[in-house]
């Protein structure tokens, strides 16, 4: 099993289900990457290196959204 | 007279209003988050205001945000510098009537503490909040949630990492809530101006006594 702790919560995935890369993991859990700005163990990746950005058993994940409006 | 009864000084302890005094806060977006947020900080005495939006008062606009039918047609950041000045005639406002994006943000607002994010639409909260975390090095206030009406309680300041605070429910969207209402969209500006006022005096500006 791999580990992802997303948004402060554990999350356990399959070898072979692991995400692969942060762009893996948004489409996963139905998120837009337009409305989202994340941060891998504390670096914020830009949105154009979500689909190169790889992910790895442990580490941390802050996905902050956003809806309309202001 | 009626100067001195508008001056900061009556209203706060005199460090604070020196941390004020000597703050740079960038608002981008001037539209019931911004307007709301540059008229409350302006009578808070923040040093100097940069103020940003491309667009001009529309009739739409008056149900919620801080700016008068006489200024209808106008650029917003014209009729702002004119509103601010009438309370607070000595503060100080840079005015950009541009659209703000990933390579202009670090430039206009590179003096600045921090930025309010004020925007409406999700890509361009994205953006700012994703340009100031990864290209710049000052603290960001934004707001996601805050349409509609009722509902006070479930608004709320998150503090999300070191250098990012959002105000808002998280949750009602312009898409879910058709309606903005001037008092539900005032809470959450009134959050970020508030949370703006904590983070000037309590963190960014701690050293100046």
């Amino acid at each position: 099993m791999s580990i992802l702790k997303i948004n402060g919560l554990v999350s356990s995935f399959p070898e072979d289900k692991m995400p692969a890369t942060i762009a893996d993991l948004l489409l996963n859990l139905g998120i837009d990457s337009a409305a989202v700005v994340a941060e891998l163990d504390g670096q914020i990746i830009e949105r154009v290196k979500f689909s190169t950005t790889s992910l790895h058993h442990g580490q941390s994940i802050e996905l902050i959204r956003f809806v309309p409006g202001g | 007279m009626i100067l001195t009864l508008l001056l900061p000084e009556r209203f706060f302890m005199s460090t604070i209003n020196e941390k004020l005094g000597c703050s740079i806060v960038g608002i981008a977006g001037l539209g019931g988050l911004g307007s709301n947020i540059a008229a409350a900080l302006a009578r808070s005495g923040i040093g100097k205001l940069i103020i940003c939006d491309f667009d001009k008062v529309e009739e739409s606009n008056l149900n919620r945000q801080y700016f008068f039918i006489d200024q209808l047609g106008r650029f917003k950041v014209d009729c702002m510098i004119e509103n601010l000045c009438r309370i607070n005639p000595q503060a100080k406002i840079e005015g950009h009537k541009i659209k703000l994006d990933s390579e202009n943000i670090p430039k206009i607002f590179a003096g600045a503490d921090c930025i309010a994010e004020c925007f409406d639409s999700v890509p361009a909260k994205q953006m700012i909040v994703e340009t100031v975390l990864s290209k710049m090095n000052c603290m960001i206030v934004s707001a996601s949630g805050l349409a509609g009406y009722g509902k006070s309680n479930e608004i709320q300041t998150r503090r999300v990492g070191k250098r990012l605070i959002i105000a808002g429910d998280g949750q009602r969207s312009t898409d879910t809530c058709k309606t903005l209402t001037a008092a539900r969209i005032g809470i959450v500006a009134m959050h970020q101006a508030n949370a703006i006022i904590e983070l000037l005096v309590d963190e960014i500006k701690k050293e100046v006594v």
